[in-house]
Formats: C-alpha cells, sequence, structure tokens
C-alpha cells in the first residue's frame, strides 16, 4: 500500500492537502485532483479554501477536462474577487471553454460560449499580460466559423444544388464580410452560378447566363490574379460562347 | 435615520444559529465594510434576497445595530435552514420509495424548505390521483433532531393514505334528447364508468381528464350540428369509498346547417378549388369541428387540407379563419378569410447539437435549402429522414423557424439534433460444440473511415462521417468465421448514392468420429466478396431507391463431406448480380414506425452458363437418375454402390461448378397509426427461386425456410430464413428449404417507452405463410397460421431484443396436432 493510498483512505484533511500540493507540483495532477476532490467540502467558508479551490480547477485544466475545469475557475472567480490568482483564473476559465470548441463540422455551441468568455475576459482585463492570447484564441475561433459557414455553402455546391450554394455564399459574404474565405466564396458562387446556367431549361437559361458573367466581373474586378484565374477564363469564355447564340438569334 | 442619507457601512456582524463563518455570509451578502448604502433602501434588500437564493437559511434579517455621523454599523440575523437527516415513507410500498425520494430530491442533507413540503404533498396528492386514488390524502410531519451536532437537522415523515381506488359507478346526462347517453358517454375519451369486460382502458376519475371529457361530449354536439349545445352543470356524487357517480346537465338547442360559404382573400387558388378542398355544401349539417379540421387538423401534420395547401407552397405567413357571418333559420353562413402574406423563402438554415456526426452528412440530407420556396411538407419530411439516419434519437428532433420576417417573406430554419449511441459491441465467449466458441462482432453505425489514422479521432472511435463498419469473428475449434462489411451512403460525396463492400471467410474443420477430435485434414472453406451500389432515384418520386450488387462465393471442398454436395472433394461457385428497386416512406422513429410504407421486390441472377458452355444436362439429368436408381436398390453390390455414387458426386460437380439459378422476391409493409401510439402492422411478402435448365434442375443453394424467429444464424448456404412465429425454426420448409414461400402477417404495436436510452413496446401478432417445392404444389390458401404477442426493447448499445410467444394452429409437417405454444428469442433484428 502506498503512501497515497493510505493518505486517501485516511481521514486527516491537513494531510491530504499537503500531500496534494505536493503531487500538483511533481506533475501528478490526476492524484492530486482525487485528494482535492476528498477535501473541497471541509474546507468551504475556510481561509485556505482559496488555495485549494486554485489548485483543484488548476489541476481539473491540467488533466484536460476542461469542462469542469471552465466551471471551477468561474467559481474561483466569483467566490474570490480580490484574489490574486483571478486574472489568471479568469482567464484560464475562458480558455477551457475554448479548448472545448470542437472541429468545424460539428455542433458550435461551445465554440460560440468560448468567444463570448474569452470576450468577456477582454473586457474585464483589458491591461492583463493574457489578452494578446485572448485575442489569438478569439479569432482562432471566428475563423472556425466562418470555415463551418463557409464549407456548409461549398457543400451545396458539392452536391449539385447550385441555387442553395449561390443563396448560401450570399449569406456567407454578407455575414462574413473580412473572412479570409472570401474569395474561394466568390469563386464558388460563381461556379455555381456557372454550372446552373449551363445545365437551365431553355426559358431560365439567358438570364442565368448573364448572372453569371455578371459574377464573374465581379470577381476579376476584386480577384486579378486569383489562384482560380485559369478557371474563372474558361468559365468566362464559354458563358460568352452560349451568350453569342442568344445574340445572334435575335 | 434619514431615508435620504447615503451611509458608509462600518462593522458587519452576524448573528443567529449558523454554522457558516460570518465572512462567508457576509461576502455572500454583497455588503462589505466601507460601502455606501441607503438606509433602507435596495442594497438591503438585495442582500436578503442573495442570502435566500442561496436556499441555505431561515429567518434572515439586517439590522442597524449602530449609527454614528454616516457610519452605520449592520448585523445580519439569520438562522440554518434544517438538513434532512432521516426520511420515513409510510403507505407507499418500498420499490416506490426510491422514486419518491428520487422525483422530489429528498435526499439526506438537503435543505428542508417549506417549499419542498408543499411540492412534495403536491407531487404525491397529484400522482396518485392521476392513477385514480381521488381521495389520496398526504401528511407531513418533520420532527427536529437534538443532538451535539451544531447542524440544525429534521427527521420527515411522510404519511401517505390512498384510500380505496375511485370508480365510476354511473354517468348520467339529463337534458339529452337528440343523442342518447350512450353515444355521449362514448365520447368522453378517459371518463369511464365500471365495465369488467373492458381491461384496455380501466374506469377511474381523473378531473383534468374529466374536464377535456366534458369538452368531448360538446364536440360530439357540434359535429351533428347543435352549436349551441351546453354543459349547464355537472355533480360528482360520493357513493362510497370506492366508487362515484356523475351526472352531467346540458342543454342541446337547435340544429344548425351550412349556408353560403365563402371565402375572402384568396388570389393565389380559386374559390372553386378551395371548395373542393373544403368538401362542405350549402344545406349540409353544421359541424364547425369539421369545418375547424377542413381548415386545419391539427391532428394530422400531413393532412390535405387548406392550411397544408398554403403552407406547402411557400406561404408560411399566411392565416385562415372562418367567421359565421349571418345566422338565419339555424342555417349559418361562413367567410373563410384568408390572409395569404408574401411566400416565404429559407434564408439560413443550420443543424445544432450534431456533437458527433459532422455537417455534411446532415445538411446532405435536409430537404430545405437556402433560398427554396418554404414548404411545411418538407420540413416534415426532413425531421423524418434525419431520424432515419439512426444517429439521433428520432423523439427529439425538432425543427425551429428562426426569424421569421413576413416583409421581406424570409425564413431561417434550425434542426435540433440529439446525437444518440449507434454502435454495438457484441463479446462472447462460451462452451459448445465440443469446444470454446469466441465471438467478438462491432457494429459502429456513424464511422469515419477517413480519421482512422487520426489520433485524435478515437473518442472512443472515429465517428460522424455516417458509414457504417461492421467486424465479426468467431472461432471454435471446428470453425472460423470472419466477416466485415462496410458502406457509404454518399459515395464521392456528391450524390446519394450508396457504395457497400463485405467480405466473409469461413472455414469449417471435420470431425473424426472416433476421437471426436477436431480433424484438420479435412475442412469445407467458403469464402465470399460482395459490392453493392444503391441511388437514390428521383422518378416516380424520391421514396424510390434501385439497388444493384454483384456477389461472388466459392465453396471448396477438402475431403468433407457435407448434406449439401453429393462429392466430399471438389468446388462450387457462385457468382451473381441482384438488383432491387424499393420504396420506403416509413417515418419517424426506424425503431417504432407509425406510418408510411415498405415495398422492395428484388432479382437475383445468375449467367444462364447451360445456354453456352455446351454441356448436355439432359443426359446427366437421365444418367444421374439411372445411378440413383443402382445406390437405392437393395439388390446392388457394394462396387456397384460405390461406382454409383462416385458417379452422381461427378455429375453434381458438373452441375455446380458455376451455380445456376434465377431468385425474385418481393415484400411489402404497412404501419398505420389506428390509435394514439397503437400502430398496425399489415405485411406480406413472397419468394421464388427457379433454374432457367430445368435438367441442370434448382441448386440447393439459395433456398427459403420457413418457420421460427427468422434470425439468420451461421449458415452455408446462402439460405434465407423467414420468420413464421408458433413454429420451431426452419420446421415447414423441409431438410432441403423451398423454393416458393409466401408470408401473410398483421401485428399491433403499443409502445411502452420511446426515450432515447431504451425503446420498449409490446405487440400481438397473427401470421401465416408456407414454403412449397414448386409451382405445382403451390397454393396461397394452404398456409400454416398462428398468434402470439411479444415484447421488443432496443437500448442503443445492444440494439434490438426481443422475445415472442407464439401458438402454431397448425400442425409441422409430419405431425397430425396442431404444434402450440413456441417461445423465440429475437435478437438484432429490426424488424
Amino acid at each position: 500500500c502506498s503512501e497515497y493510498q493510505k493518505t486517501l483512505k485516511a481521514e486527516d484533511i491537513s494531510a491530504k492537502f499537503k500531500m496534494g500540493e505536493t503531487l500538483y507540483n511533481e506533475g501528478e495532477f490526476n492524484k492530486a485532483n482525487a485528494l482535492f476532490a476528498q477535501i473541497v467540502p471541509n474546507y468551504r467558508g475556510k481561509p485556505q479554501a482559496e488555495k485549494l479551490m486554485y489548485l483543484y480547477s488548476k489541476s481539473f485544466y491540467e488533466i484536460k477536462d476542461y469542462y469542469v475545469a471552465g466551471y471551477q475557475f468561474e467559481r474561483f472567480a466569483s467566490s474570490y474577487p480580490k484574489s490574486e490568482k483571478l486574472e489568471e483564473a479568469s482567464f484560464l476559465a475562458a480558455k477551457s471553454y475554448y479548448m472545448l470548441s470542437p472541429v468545424y463540422s460539428k455542433d458550435q455551441t461551445e465554440t460560440k460560449n468560448a468567444i463570448e468568455k474569452l470576450q468577456d475576459f477582454i473586457n474585464a482585463f483589458r491591461e492583463s499580460k493574457y489578452v494578446p492570447e485572448a485575442n489569438a484564441l478569439t479569432k482562432e475561433l471566428a475563423v472556425k466559423l466562418e470555415k463551418k459557414a463557409f464549407e456548409i455553402a461549398k457543400q451545396y455546391n458539392t452536391i449539385s444544388d447550385f441555387e442553395a450554394a449561390i443563396k448560401s455564399f450570399d449569406n456567407f459574404i454578407f455575414e462574413n464580410p473580412g473572412s479570409s474565405y472570401l474569395e474561394e466564396a466568390y469563386y464558388y458562387k460563381l461556379d455555381s452560378a456557372f454550372e446552373l446556367a449551363v445545365n437551365s431549361i431553355e426559358s431560365k437559361r439567358k438570364t442565368r447566363l448573364e448572372a453569371a458573367k455578371g459574377y464573374y466581373l465581379d470577381f476579376k474586378k476584386d480577384y486579378a490574379d486569383s489562384k482560380y484565374q485559369d478557371d474563372v477564363e474558361k468559365m468566362a469564355i464559354e458563358i460568352e460562347e452560349e451568350l453569342q447564340n442568344y445574340s445572334s438569334q435575335s | 435615520q434619514n431615508p435620504n442619507t447615503k451611509y458608509t457601512i462600518g462593522e458587519i456582524t452576524v448573528a443567529g444559529n449558523t454554522s457558516f463563518s460570518e465572512q462567508t455570509i457576509v461576502t455572500y451578502s454583497g455588503l462589505s465594510k466601507g460601502k455606501e448604502i441607503y438606509i433602507p433602501g435596495e442594497e438591503i434588500s438585495n442582500a436578503i434576497k442573495k442570502l435566500w437564493n442561496s436556499k441555505l437559511f431561515n429567518d434572515i434579517e439586517v439590522y442597524v445595530t449602530n449609527i454614528e455621523g454616516n457610519v452605520a454599523s449592520l448585523q445580519i440575523r439569520l438562522s440554518d435552514l434544517p438538513q434532512l437527516n432521516e426520511l420515513k415513507i409510510n403507505g407507499v410500498k418500498k420499490g416506490k420509495q426510491d422514486e419518491i425520494i428520487k422525483e422530489n430530491n429528498l435526499n439526506k442533507g438537503v435543505k428542508v424548505t417549506e417549499n419542498l413540503i408543499t411540492t412534495t404533498k403536491n407531487f404525491l396528492t397529484k400522482k396518485y390521483k392521476k392513477d385514480g386514488f381521488y381521495n389520496t390524502k398526504v401528511h407531513i410531519n418533520t420532527i427536529e433532531v437534538k443532538d451535539s451536532l451544531d447542524t440544525q437537522r429534521v427527521n420527515m415523515v411522510l404519511n401517505v393514505d390512498r384510500g380505496e381506488k375511485v370508480k365510476i359507478k354511473d354517468i348520467t346526462f339529463n337534458g339529452n334528447e337528440v343523442l342518447e347517453d350512450k353515444k355521449l358517454r362514448a365520447s368522453m375519451k378517459s371518463t369511464k364508468k365500471i365495465n369488467r369486460l373492458r381491461v384496455w382502458k380501466r374506469s377511474k376519475f381523473i378531473d383534468s381528464a374529466y374536464q377535456a371529457d366534458l369538452g368531448h361530449v360538446i364536440d360530439t354536439y357540434k359535429k351533428n350540428g347543435y352549436r349551441d349545445a351546453r354543459i349547464l352543470s355537472d355533480s360528482l356524487i360520493v357513493n362510497d369509498d370506492k366508487t362515484i357517480s356523475l351526472q352531467i346537465n346540458v342543454t342541446e338547442g337547435e340544429q344548425y346547417k351550412f349556408g353560403e360559404i365563402n371565402f375572402i382573400g384568396n388570389t393565389v387558388y380559386s374559390d372553386l378549388y378551395l371548395k373542393r378542398l373544403l368538401r362542405i355544401n350549402k344545406g349540409d349539417v353544421y359541424n364547425s369541428i369539421l369545418l375547424q379540421e377542413r381548415i386545419a387538423d391539427n391532428s394530422k401534420p400531413d393532412a390535405f387540407d387548406i392550411t397544408n395547401q398554403y403552407q406547402n407552397n411557400g406561404y408560411l405567413f399566411s392565416s385562415i379563419n372562418s367567421v359565421e357571418v349571418n345566422v338565419e333559420d339555424h342555417v349559418i353562413d361562413t367567410e373563410i378569410r384568408i390572409s395569404e402574406g408574401k411566400p416565404a423563402y429559407f434564408n439560413n438554415v443550420s443543424v445544432v447539437g450534431n456533437d458527433k456526426t459532422n455537417d455534411h452528412v446532415i445538411y446532405r440530407e435536409i430537404r430545405t435549402r437556402p433560398g427554396e420556396l418554404y414548404s411545411k411538407a418538407n420540413v416534415v419530411r426532413t425531421v423524418r429522414e434525419l431520424g432515419q439516419l439512426g444517429f439521433f434519437d428520432a423523439q427529439e428532433l425538432s425543427p425551429n423557424f428562426l426569424n421569421p420576417n413576413p416583409v421581406e417573406g424570409s425564413i431561417d430554419m434550425e434542426y435540433s439534433v440529439k446525437e444518440t449511441g449507434s454502435s454495438q459491441i457484441e463479446l462472447q465467449g462460451g462452451y459448445g460444440g465440443g469446444g470454446f466458441i469466441g465471438t467478438l462482432g462491432l457494429s459502429f453505425n456513424n464511422f469515419s473511415i477517413k480519421d482512422i489514422f487520426k489520433k485524435d479521432a478515437y473518442k472512443p472511435i472515429p465517428m460522424g462521417d455516417g458509414q457504417k463498419l461492421a467486424l465479426r469473428l468467431q472461432a471454435s475449434q471446428f470453425y472460423q468465421t470472419y466477416s466485415f462489411s462496410f458502406s457509404e451512403p454518399w459515395l464521392g460525396g456528391k450524390k446519394p448514392v450508396q457504395f457497400s463492400a463485405s467480405l466473409s471467410h469461413t472455414k469449417q474443420f471435420g470431425q473424426n468420429f472416433q476421437t471426436f477430435e477436431v480433424d484438420k485434414s479435412r475442412s469445407f472453406n467458403i469464402t465470399g466478396i460482395t459490392f453493392g451500389l444503391a441511388k437514390r432515384l428521383s422518378v416516380p418520386d424520391d421514396f424510390f431507391t434501385l439497388s444493384q450488387a454483384v456477389g461472388y462465393q466459392r465453396y471448396d471442398l477438402n475431403n468433407y463431406n457435407t448434406g449439401l454436395f453429393e462429392f466430399g472433394d471438389g468446388y462450387s461457385n457462385n457468382l451473381s448480380y441482384t438488383v432491387g428497386l424499393s420504396r420506403n416512406n416509413t417515418s419517424v422513429d426506424p425503431i417504432y414506425p407509425t406510418g408510411g410504407s415498405s415495398y422492395s421486390v428484388s432479382a437475383k441472377l445468375t449467367l444462364p452458363y447451360s445456354l453456352f458452355n455446351n454441356v448436355d444436362y439432359e443426359a446427366l439429368k437421365i444418367e444421374r437418375n439411372e445411378n440413383n436408381v443402382i445406390r437405392t436398390d437393395v439388390n446392388s453390390t457394394p462396387t456397384e454402390i460405390t461406382d454409383a455414387n462416385n458417379r452422381i458426386a461427378e455429375i453434381d460437380q458438373e452441375r455446380y461448378k458455376w451455380l445456376e439459378f434465377y431468385k425474385v422476391k418481393f415484400k411489402a409493409e404497412w404501419y398505420t397509426q389506428i390509435a394514439k401510439n397503437l400502430v398496425l402492422r399489415p405485411s406480406t411478402e413472397f419468394g421464388f427461386l427457379g433454374a432457367y435448365n430445368n435438367d441442370r434442375g434448382v441448386i440447393p443453394f439459395e433456398r427459403f425456410f420457413v418457420g421460427g424467429d427468422g434470425l439468420g444464424n451461421y449458415s452455408l448456404d446462402g439460405r434465407e430464413t423467414i420468420q413464421l412465429r408458433g413454429y420451431p425454426n426452419n420446421s415447414l420448409s423441409g431438410q432441403d428449404g423451398g423454393t416458393i414461400y409466401n408470408k401473410f402477417s398483421l401485428e399491433l404495436r403499443y409502445p411502452i417507452t420511446l426515450k432515447a436510452s431504451a425503446k420498449i413496446f409490446a405487440l400481438g401478432f397473427a401470421e401465416a405463410g408456407a414454403s412449397y417445392n414448386n409451382f405445382k404444389d403451390y397454393n396461397p390458401f394452404d398456409l400454416n397460421r398462428s398468434a402470439g404477442v411479444g415484447l421488443r426493447i432496443f437500448m442503443p448499445a445492444f440494439g434490438l431484443l426481443g422475445i415472442d410467444f407464439g401458438y402454431g394452429f397448425d400442425p409441422v409437417p409430419g405431425t397430425k396436432t396442431s404444434n402450440g405454444w413456441e417461445t423465440h428469442f429475437i435478437i438484432g433484428q429490426q424488424f
């Protein structure tokens, strides 16, 4: 039976605190966390609770249980508004939520929550040394949300629902005017309009070709040397050729 | 104190019976030394509120103890709420007590508030009244515990006196002349008088249900044109402890008829068209319920009514009301006022709640896409189809309409989903068949093959791309089977073309007949591989699927005699092409469908080898029959018999080198909700296995085996087991199986619970079926009939489990008396 096991089973709360602290400093966060969890109720309302709660929260963070870590850090911040660890705890609370944000293709409730929490932190601690990191994390999450919206719109293009694609890219461009996906969005919008036009029934063909031509001209204006240059030009030529049919007929 | 002066807080002290530290209470109250406040003022009432909300204290008051100039000293007086120490429940069975404790959170250590006592009391009274214990009385006492501990604690005693179950002895109506008591009683759905023959709905009195039933009585009058019918009064008479009587006084009024019905405000649809939807004519008996149903039938989301006509064609913002404009001589003129609004288009369409499944898997199934015209039918269908993916809890799927904008004509859609477990693991070990048998089965229904090399994706397995992957390994001393299957519903991600592949290998060893040990020198191997493509069609409608598959199977015999082949050394190949057409619009929950139907017809074919391989099968058939005569002739010598056997083996090897057959199957099932939750499922199926060349004969593989639980367990020969409960497994088809079968079945299902964690339903069934060896014997009326009851439990981690008790009315072939009761265990079968 190791000393850790003995302490874990014993009743002595101060010994548990002490050992938990030692283990924490040695990087044994799982073990430390187990010890802290036992004594948290006993220290409630006592002066040592502040330190304990900080270590307890941090141990959750270290064992990557970000869900609980975020909650515990937030509780710490609201319970000890005068603590010297307040700033760090507030930041780690927000960062824990950042850690919970899943890949872009899944539900982004956590991402939106994290952005909110990070923003709250930045607003509350404008001078903090953590602000640059918080800003970087916020930016990363915002880009993730952009990517999500972009990929959803792009999928409509992939599954050949070009009308839905055009509408979605319109919404995307309107809602994310500064996005790094903007050029791609314009390109796929043009591509969708082009595919829609050339696969149209006769009665809708001309208007759709003209719309696609309009999108082409917009794209040319904003992205003069795009990586999609060749594709775009190819489409433009085909649109022109198709439109010729109508002008010669009339 | 001057209410207009700001005071600075000096000392704050805490008094009263509390185990919390002074500092904690002060900090929690939000008051602090040096703070400037008004006395009395908002800060102090906020502090009291805050302490109250902690649900830890009682009798909270804040006093000013001292004022010096502008400095006020405060004292917070409070006492801790007592904690619950012991709970005693009288009058409730032990088994039910835990539920009460859980529902009301009556755990040890809980703070006992007045609120807790009142809500618990209400909860119990309501709970028992709901079950018909109308005279339930609940008393709650608390007794203070006095001991050395400084926390205040109480013991609680719950006394529940349910009394006798109250039944309704009689329901009488007064004032009714046109409609009989009987008819009015029948319209009361939940309030029924005692009738020992009715087991389905027992007589009990629940006030809320009774009030609703009074409404139903009036509805019955309204349906018959008595628009002015009212309940004048009703009285409840307590006969004794067990029974009550109900007396209801009604006034009927006169019968009304429909007069002119005019449409106002319709521009999209003509009066004539709307009248056709309404199906009500001038002179009909006035029926406001019917009128309302034809305008908007709230009980059926896909009803053919006027509202849906607008809703399914983009007019989300339309509203339709009927107004009685003129009443004369009991004839009512009606105006149907329609406000059409702008047609609405979907703007943003989003999905929330997909913690596991990737966006692209969901969005491609959504039928309401950005820029499309709003259609209620498409929303309903999207919910149905998302539910059928099996990744989400079908009961919790909900479409949310966000940001409706009648001015621009736009609406955002959000589909809220809840992931459910979709993986199943089977791990088994046991003794059987003369040795240890181990089974490992894994089936992942929402797999992601692209993530299998990503370490992060293992939580615990890569998921979210909607692919299905199943692995099954089974091994014992005598046999080993390996199978692997994979399917991707959208091959390449562009079109809904499902790709599937499966591989299997079975190795069976011979047995030494003296020692009963495994003889590895003799073996029988079957290796199979199948590839399939299934495409969703858009014509005739998009519920259709066309599927095609190519399969190859090789049987290899190595000095191994089975009942399948006449030869012990040899091989057989089965290369087949299957084409199937199916239509499925069952909804919503794939485990418990409540509506829709599913049809499938398929043909499995091999090449007609006998047409071009230049083998004279007729000669072989004659020769085989001759040899068969020799070997069964009692006068034949052993050498002659051996020679005949060898020749038959040679001939069969020639016949089965490449299997030649065609197989046609048809299956249909319907689901209808006949009452709330009660679902009727009629189904029928038919199968035929034939040969191109009658001299070559119908193969002994791929046959139909009717009877029993229908579980396709360990089989070597591509056989199809057809469920027919009430009979032993495969008992209705003989040793070799049938080449034709048909089956008719009627099932009535009732759900016990449809929660995501476990779906349970009970069923009753009546079915009949039979298999035949050829068309000459075929007689669709010569069936084996059975009936019975069963239960199904679906839990996401285990799949479907079930038990059925069936009674077979007819004798199985070879016996004379009816087969009687059979018990069937159903595992993993989805239907």
